[in-house]
Parts: C-alpha cells; sequence; structure tokens
C-alpha cells in the first residue's frame, strides 16, 4: 500500500484539484483508492458530491477503527472511495500508522469491508505544523503544486529545509515531487521561475506542469475529476501526465 | 467504489420503465436507454447441476452471464459455441463453474430475446447512492418474462441499498411462479441415482419392481441426449442404468416366476447389445490424452493415425446407435417393457417376503462369495479369476445400493469405502486388459494401406500395448492388498452384523 500526500503550505495553488484528479487517475489504472479529504474546507469531498459525515466530529474518531470503517463513502467511480471531511485533525498520525500496519485494527476493520487499500490518497490542510512528522513519515510521496513566482519559491524552499529536518535527513527531501500549477507561459516571471527553480532542484520538480485552466474551476460547477468533462482538454492531459510521473516515483523502489 | 458482491434480484415481468420512476421517496431514479435486445439461452447440464447450486447461467450473443448465489452477477467473453466448461475461455463465470461434472455438456435450455438497462438513484446533491443493471429476459415461448436486477451498492449508503431493493420487488408482477417455467422445466428433474423408498417389512417382489421400473425410467430419459449426440454420460448412464436391471433380474431369485425371470433378463441383455461398441470408442478417445502421454513424442504420429480411425469408427457406431433408438421395435419393445413392470410381472416362490431379511440373505451371500473368490488369489492366479471377483464385486455393491436404506449410512460406510477402492482397482486392472484386446483387435481389423503408414501405426499400437500390459501388472499387484483392506476383522464384523440372519436358516 503506498501513501500519497497532497500538501501546500499556500491555499489556492490547486492542491484539492490535484488530490481529486490524482485519486481519480489511480482509481481508472486499477488501483483500489481512498482519498482521505483532511483539509477542514471539504473541498474534496464536494467534488465528489459527498455530504461531510456528522460522526468525524467526535474527537477520538481515528482511534475508532470500525468508526473509520463507517465513515467511509463510495464515490460514483469503481475503485474509489472517499474519507469525507474531518473537523478534528488529532489523531490522524495515528491513523496513518495504523494503515501502514497490515496487523492493525484498523487494517482488520477495512478489510473486512473489502477496503483494502492499495493507494491512499491524502489532501492535507494548508499548515505546515499540521503537516507532522508523522504524516511525513507514513508518506510514499508528497505532492506538492507550486505556482511559479517568486514568493511560491521561497515557501517551496522552507518546505524542503523543514523535511530535511524532520527525522530521516536526506530521506525526506526525495519524497517531495512538486508541479507547476497554474502556469501562464505568456508570464515571463513565470517561465524565468521554472528554468531557475528546475535548474536548482532538478529531481523535485516533475516535467509535466499544469496551465492555468478554467477547467480546473469548473470542477467546482461539474463537481467532477476534469478527465470525466474534458478528457481532451490540456489541462487533462496535464494531469494525465502528472498521474505517470508520480506512478514511475512510486514504484521505483 | 462497489462493495461486493453485488445483490441479485430475479423478478416476474418486464419491470418497465413507467413502473419504476422517476422518483424514489425525495431521490431521483434515473433509468438509462435499453440496450439493443439479442438472443438468450439458458445454460444447464443434463442433471441440472447449476440449478441445483442456484446458479443462473445466461448466454447472449456477446457474452456468458452467471447469476451466483455467493459471487453475484459474473459475465465473460461468450467467445465461440462451447460444450463443456472446460471449453470455455478463462473468466470468472468458467471459474465458478468449476463443480459441473467434466464430461457433463452445458445443453441450452429457455430461449428468447433478452434486453438490459442500467438504473441508478442519485441524491439531491446529484450522488449516486446505488445502482441497479436490469436485464430482461422474454421467453420464446410467449411465456412471462422476467428481470434479473444486479444491485450495486456503495461503500457507506447501505440504507439506499435496502430501498431500491424494497422498490424493485414492489415494481414486479406480483405472480409468484408465473414465470419459473423459465427455470424450472417442467417435469421430475434427471436423476441418474434416484432414491427408491425401501422399508423392512415391503414385499420382495414390491421392492424388485419398483427398482426395475425406476431404472428403466432413467435409461428412457437418456435416449434423446444420446441420440443428440450431447455428451458421452447420457450413454454411460443409459448402460449402468440397464445393467441394474439386469442385476435385479439376476440377483432376486425366486421373486419372479422363472419364466418371467428369464424372459425379463433376455431383454435386458437385448437391450445392451447394441450399446457396447459405442461405449467402448467413447471410452478410448475420451483417454486420448492419457494414450499420447503413455508414449514419446516420436510415437504420436501412429496415434494420431489411431485416433482417427476411432473417430470415424466412432460416427458410424453413433449413427447405427441413434438409429437404433429412434426406430420402431426399439420403441415398441422398451414400452412394452415398461407396460409389463407396471402390471407387475409374475410372481415366484419368494415373491412375498419381506424384503428386509431376503435382502440381507442376498448381500450376506454376495459378501461371502467375493472374499471366497478373493482369498483364493495369489500371484499366481489366472486373470479369469480377477474378473470374476470384480463381477461379484459389483454385484454386492448394486445390492448394498439397492437396499441401503434399511441400513443407517453410518453403519455401512466403513464396508463401502474399502469396497470403492477394490473396486476401482479391478476395473482399472480390467480396462488395461480390454484396451489390449480392442487394441489388438484394431490392428487386425486394419485393412494395409501399403506405404509406411502401416509401420508408424504398428510401432505406436505395439509400444501401447507394452505400456498397458505393465500397468495391468501394476494393478494386479494391487489386488490383493487391497482387498485385505476390505477383509480386515473389524469390517468382516460389521457386514456380520449388518447382514447376517440371526435366526436359524432352514
Amino acid at each position: 500500500m503506498k501513501i500519497v500526500a497532497c500538501y501546500s503550505n499556500k491555499g489556492g495553488v490547486g492542491k484539492t484539484a490535484a488530490s481529486v484528479n490524482l485519486a481519480h487517475a489511480f482509481a481508472r489504472a486499477g488501483d483500489k483508492v481512498l482519498l482521505c479529504d483532511l483539509d477542514p474546507q471539504g473541498a474534496s469531498g464536494f467534488y465528489f458530491r459527498v455530504k461531510p459525515s456528522q460522526k468525524l466530529q467526535n474527537e477520538a474518531f481515528f482511534e475508532d477503527a470500525k468508526q473509520v470503517a463507517k465513515a467511509i463513502r463510495g464515490s460514483d467511480y469503481d475503485n474509489l472511495d472517499i474519507l469525507p471531511a474531518n473537523m478534528s485533525f488529532r489523531d490522524f498520525d495515528v491513523f496513518l500508522s495504523q494503515m501502514k500496519n497490515s496487523q492493525s485494527r484498523l487494517k482488520k476493520a477495512l478489510k473486512a469491508v473489502g477496503g483494502d487499500y492499495d493507494v491512499i490518497v491524502l489532501d492535507c490542510p494548508p499548515n505546515i505544523s499540521m503537516l507532522s512528522e508523522n504524516v511525513l513519515k507514513a508518506a510514499d510521496l508528497i505532492v506538492v503544486p507550486v505556482i511559479p513566482t517568486t514568493l511560491s519559491e521561497r515557501t517551496f524552499e522552507q518546505l524542503l529545509d523543514f523535511v530535511e529536518g524532520q527525522g530521516d535527513g536526506k530521506g525526506g527531501r526525495r519524497k517531495i515531487a512538486g508541479f507547476f500549477s497554474m502556469v501562464q507561459r505568456q508570464k515571463v516571471l513565470h517561465v524565468e521561475t521554472m528554468q531557475r527553480m528546475r535548474e536548482a532542484h532538478p529531481k523535485r520538480m516533475l516535467d509535466t506542469a499544469l496551465p492555468f485552466s478554467t477547467d480546473v474551476e469548473r470542477m467546482g460547477v461539474n463537481r467532477a475529476p476534469v478527465r470525466e468533462f474534458a478528457p481532451d482538454r490540456p489541462s487533462a492531459r496535464a494531469y494525465a501526465g502528472i498521474f505517470d510521473e508520480i506512478r514511475a516515483r512510486l514504484h521505483k523502489d | 467504489m462497489t462493495t461486493a458482491p453485488s445483490t441479485i434480484l430475479v423478478l416476474p415481468g418486464a419491470l418497465g420503465d413507467a413502473g419504476l420512476g422517476p422518483r424514489l421517496g425525495d431521490w431521483d431514479i434515473a433509468i438509462g436507454a435499453a440496450e439493443a435486445e439479442c438472443g438468450f439461452a439458458l445454460l444447464d447440464d443434463h442433471l441440472g447441476t447449476l440449478r441445483d447450486a442456484g446458479q443462473l447461467l445466461i448466454r447472449d450473443d456477446a457474452a456468458l452471464t452467471l447469476l451466483d448465489p455467493e459471487r453475484g452477477m459474473l459475465t465473460q467473453d461468450a467467445g465461440r459455441a462451447e460444450r463443456f466448461v472446460a471449453d470455455l475461455d478463462d473468466g470468472p463465470v468458467k471459474a465458478a463453474l468449476g463443480h459441473v461434472p467434466p464430461l457433463r455438456s452445458l445443453l441450452a435450455g429457455a430461449s428468447g430475446r433478452l434486453g438490459r438497462r442500467d438504473l441508478a438513484v442519485t441524491d439531491d446533491e446529484g450522488k449516486t447512492r446505488v445502482r441497479a443493471r436490469l436485464t430482461t429476459l422474454r421467453p420464446d415461448d410467449g411465456g412471462p418474462a422476467l428481470t434479473v436486477a444486479a444491485l450495486q451498492g456503495l461503500r457507506g449508503y447501505d440504507g439506499a441499498l435496502d430501498r431500491l431493493r424494497d422498490h424493485l420487488q414492489g415494481a414486479a408482477d406480483a405472480a409468484p411462479g408465473a414465470w419459473s417455467r423459465m427455470l424450472m422445466p417442467p417435469g421430475e428433474p434427471y436423476v441418474a441415482k434416484p432414491d427408491i423408498p425401501v422399508a423392512e417389512d415391503d414385499p420382495a417382489w414390491r421392492v424388485a419392481t419398483d427398482i426395475i421400473a425406476t431404472y428403466l425410467d432413467v435409461a428412457r430419459r437418456n435416449e434423446d441426449g444420446i441420440i443428440a449426440d450431447h455428451d458421452t454420460e447420457f450413454l454411460h448412464d443409459y448402460r449402468v442404468a440397464l445393467r441394474k436391471v439386469r442385476s435385479v433380474l439376476s440377483l432376486f431369485r425366486g421373486v419372479y416366476a422363472d419364466d418371467a425371470t428369464a424372459g425379463l433378463k433376455a431383454a435386458a441383455s437385448g437391450l445392451m447389445a447394441p450399446t457396447g461398441r459405442l461405449r467402448d470408442l467413447d471410452v478410448y478417445l475420451l483417454a486420448r490424452e492419457d494414450y499420447f502421454a503413455m508414449l514419446p513424442a516420436s510415437l504420436h504420429e501412429g496415434l494420431d493415425l489411431m485416433f482417427c480411425a476411432l473417430e470415424k469408427d466412432r460416427r458410424a457406431a453413433h449413427r447405427r446407435m441413434a438409429r437404433h433408438l429412434r426406430a420402431a421395435p426399439y420403441r415398441t419393445q422398451m414400452t412394452d417393457l415398461q407396460a409389463a413392470l407396471a402390471a407387475g410381472p409374475p410372481k415366484g416362490p419368494l415373491a412375498d417376503d419381506a424384503v428386509g431379511d431376503y435382502a440381507r440373505g442376498l448381500i450376506w451371500k454376495r459378501y461371502r462369495k467375493v472374499c471366497r473368490i478373493a482369498r483364493a488369489i495369489d500371484a499366481d492366479t489366472p486373470d479369469e479369476q480377477v474378473h470374476a471377483l470384480r463381477i461379484a464385486c459389483k454385484k454386492l455393491r448394486y445390492l448394498m445400493e439397492f437396499f441401503a436404506p434399511l441400513v443407517p449410512a453410518s453403519a455401512l460406510k466403513p464396508v463401502l469405502k474399502p469396497l470403492k477402492r477394490l473396486q476401482d482397482n479391478l476395473g482399472l486392472f480390467n480396462d488395461y486388459s480390454v484396451q489390449q484386446d480392442f487394441l489388438r483387435d484394431f490392428m487386425d481389423r486394419q485393412a494395409p494401406s501399403g506405404d509406411r503408414r502401416d509401420l508408424v501405426l504398428a510401432q505406436s499400437i505395439g509400444a501401447l500395448i507394452a505400456v498397458l500390459h505393465e500397468r495391468q501388472r501394476e494393478e494386479r499387484a494391487r489386488i490383493m492388498e487391497n482387498f485385505a483392506r476390505f477383509d480386515g476383522p473389524r469390517i468382516r464384523e460389521r457386514a456380520r452384523s449388518l447382514f447376517h440372519r440371526k435366526e436359524a436358516q432352514g
């Protein structure tokens, strides 16, 4: 089982859209996927039309394996389940370590209801202190959308430093997979920033960039992954490219 | 994501769109456009193996669909028209049909036109809560339609699944049984070994007559399958049934008047006679792979030639058999025989004996005969004696099976199990012996072609005979050991307590 965390310490960079489209792509490729909506705004659940669960208001939610299993909702797409927004993020790292341990009560509870997942996609809240050591440890890959501006460049480097300071040093950096998001090729600033960042972090940035597109904004109207309503558009093709690269990285080790 | 297995409902009626939607409480029901109709047939074997397992197998132009009580609805490509499960393409349907006897072909039962529709229930957010795939079957005979609904629940939305199930059941035609014709063809299901009730005090004459009448009926129910040549089991069952009839006649001495017994026995033997050749050929053709495995590849060419010839022989033998079964003399003979049994053959001196004691006497006698023959067998005994033992075991086994209702199954099993093992061993010994004779005979009957094929064929058959001879020797070596297992003190004691008549024999 692989854990992919989508994270950004800035809002509005397309993190939730990336979570939704990546989870959908994994499921289409045949993996059994659980998308955990950990962002208090509950946006990824919204894209899949899943109502936030009342049960999740409970503080000790992640400690009760049966509760977690009960809160999971099947999406309209094969192989893709959603764990809707959780307002309290308290014991989430417990949840993650349980997911990693095949003998844990949670894994057994999920197995019992046929929820033996191949991939878990985390739509993380935009707050670096929340991205606890355990989340970093548990994730196999941390996908970071980056809008190519000077400010984003700085926050991305802060994230790399933070990850390096966590526990396993250099290994942490290797989990970071950044991709350029909302790219406008006509903006000189964008093009120059991308070039500079690719030179500075050759292995950290994916080749595929996501162009700025109204299709991604229209996800909120259509309440579906881009591939479902605009499969031939540049943004759908970009997500497909990002997915291919991420999948290759996941299965490299 | 779907929760497996999906819930399958088989509902009477066509469940038209008008009766289904557009609302289910405060949810919407969206019904997709009907897919183009196509022809279908329901498949099962002669024994109703699928029906007994609660399965329904539907073949249409493109796919095989299996409804399974455990696994839900399975589909795979239809592939080419198949006769046996082994011929199906690998897939989920084939995997779920592993329990079908491998020699039994799949036969088309009810047929008609099939249409499919999808249905989805969505809430006020437009989120799908449950889906269903509806397959409506309209039989060609104009009988009532039925609809198979495969409900697909989504995780965390169990309530919706229950609501849709109730809704569909409510929309179905409320006439249970009206559509069961398609699923349950009229008439009694075929059983190769029917249970024939036997009670301790029944007159022996009554029981014998019941057994014979039952097995004549079993034989008759295989006639059409033999003629159509669906699979080799029809002829096999036919022969076993007639053999049982003959055994009852020869074993139940004194139950019918002597001349009646002789007449019936002659009739049964007369019925058996035309079947032997075709059965032999079936057995060889079924053993084809075994034969190829016996010989190195360098000798396979001769086997190909031989099997080509055997297939030709079999086609001719089958044509003769089918003609025989269709012809008026056979039909008349069978009808007369059944009528004679229904009227009741003239009674013999022991006709009114209580069957319990009578049967135990027969079994005890037969059991002792088996032991007598077997104990005399050693490494130098001629093969004829071994064949005599095989026949004696067969008769003992039939007797025990006929009268099984008189003894508790748990008491009979310890005797039957080693007997079966000994019989398998004797059966193989006999098969190897018969096969060698058959091959020699086959060689004798081959008209020489005058080219190298004569040599190729002779080499392969010679090699086969050598292998079969060796196998026969190995089986022979096991007979004494298997009989020793059957002849242990505990089984002897068991047989005595079950079958030895307590009162003084007068």
